[in-house]
């Protein structure tokens, strides 16, 4: 059910007004407004409006069944918070204060839409199907002074969509971040394939941070089992440009430091072509084709090689 | 023109015959390059006795084309360079032809056999199907 109107202490901040004198004047200017009597006068007509809606807007998508109850009793939420902050404002200043209930709800709301993938459109007209419902209630009113209502019902929602966008990005980013960290952890680890044989699969893109991850990660590795030999598969390796040319560069050479043999596979036919034009030449490294052909050759590094059971041992 | 890339088991072979144009000759660069690691060619032989003629150009991209044979993991030769273009080569810098080379193409073929049987994938196929 729809929440009584918030009498509380104003939770916008209205700048310019922090006198006595000028606090105890806003409620005479505040109570003629014809929005502010629009919404004490409509308020549920004008609520079922909106949640009519934010129907069309959520079958729009593609959705057959009814809007979702959780929906409707956030929206419901959102607008008394809204007409609250309608009413309690003067409408010369909005100012939008990111602990205020209305801030609050809405933020709520939109995080948990951008969690379960609900696009940022769908979620931003909503709010701005609320601004179009009441400036076109207030000009078909035609009140003489609606114009600067109107001003100002313009500044209350550009606050509130910034917001809605705000709140929105921030969930997506964060969720890139996430995901960004997750992949670097993944995406660099090293094999220990055979004794003194190491392999470290590359995917991904090769950017100077992981490039660096890479390049600390194999080289303990290499100190820690004494290898021999390392593969480093590129198979996964997207692009080759001289970014990545550069930090394999390093990679290999602090690796041959340490007195292993680098065999690098899965070099793509754009890949080999690209390194060439660079100009990049790997001095002292193996080049194979595919990983069979490197962990082949890697055996024969060390002197061994994997080959068919003759006589069955006893 | 296109030059012709024959198959002899993983080994490819190209005879340059004609003077390539620019565009000529990058498009049987990446031809060769694209068949090496289509087929996992283990050796490829370029073959350019018929070129009397070899400009900076022609070189750099003979020189390009077998590093980048090496990177896709097959041997590369350069057969039957001729002495007058050996000298021309030289005279423009040393490292124009920094890739192997071999007399002709029977001494190359020779090269690669012997350098793909030291190799650790040679028996490959036999150790997998046996």
């Amino acid at each position: 059910m729809a929440f009584p109107a918030r009498r509380g202490p104003s939770i916008l901040k209205s700048r310019g007004h922090t006198s006595k004198q000028g606090y105890h004047k806003e409620p005479l200017r505040t109570m003629t407004t014809p929005l502010k009597q629009l919404l004490r006068e409509h308020r549920t007509e004008l609520l079922d409006e909106w949640l009519q809606r934010a129907q069309t807007i959520w079958s729009d998508d593609g959705h057959s069944e009814n809007l979702p109850h959780e929906w409707t009793l956030k929206l419901r939420a959102i607008f008394d918070d809204i007409v609250a902050a309608i009413d309690q404002t003067p409408t010369d200043t909005f100012e939008l204060n990111p602990e205020s209930p209305l801030a609050n709800h809405l933020t709520q709301f939109v995080t948990a839409q951008a969690r379960t993938g609900n696009s940022a459109n769908r979620i931003t007209s909503l709010i701005l199907a609320l601004k179009n419902l009441l400036s076109n209630r207030l000009v078909t009113q035609s009140h003489t002074d609606a114009l600067i209502d109107l001003i100002w019902l313009e500044r209350v929602f550009d606050r509130l969509t910034l917001l809605t966008f705000s709140a929105f990005v921030e969930v997506r980013e964060r969720f890139i971040a996430q995901q960004s960290l997750s992949l670097m952890e993944l995406s660099t680890p090293v094999l220990r394939l055979w004794n003194r044989i190491l392999m470290m699969p590359l995917i991904g893109v090769i950017d100077t941070v992981r490039a660096r991850e890479i390049t600390e990660q194999l080289l303990e590795a290499i100190a820690r089992h004494e290898a021999r030999v390392t593969i480093l598969d590129l198979t996964g390796v997207p692009v080759i440009d001289t970014g990545v040319a550069q930090h394999l560069m390093k990679t290999i050479d602090a690796a041959r430091l340490l007195g292993t043999r680098v065999i690098m596979t899965g070099i793509s036919p754009e890949g080999a072509q690209t390194l060439t034009k660079l100009g990049v030449h790997f001095n002292d490294v193996i080049s194979r084709a595919t990983l069979r052909a490197g962990i082949a050759e890697a055996l024969l590094l060390i002197g061994q090689r994997i080959s068919p059971i003759e006589d069955r041992r006893p | 023109m296109r030059i012709p890339i024959l198959n002899l088991g993983r080994i490819l072979l190209v005879s340059i015959q004609v003077d390539l144009t620019d565009s000529d000759a990058m498009e049987f660069q990446s031809d060769l390059v694209n068949r090496v690691a289509e087929i996992e060619a283990l050796g490829v032989a370029i073959d350019i006795t018929a070129l009397d003629v070899v400009d900076s150009y022609m070189a750099r991209v003979i020189n390009d084309t077998a590093y980048m044979v090496r990177l896709l993991g097959a041997e590369a030769v350069i057969c039957g360079v001729q002495p007058f273009v050996a000298m021309t080569l030289i005279e423009m810098g040393r490292d124009l032809l920094g890739a192997n080379c071999a007399f002709n193409l029977e001494q190359g073929m020779e090269i690669l056999q012997e350098r793909i049987a030291k190799r650790g994938d040679a028996y490959l196929d036999e150790d997998e199907n046996e």
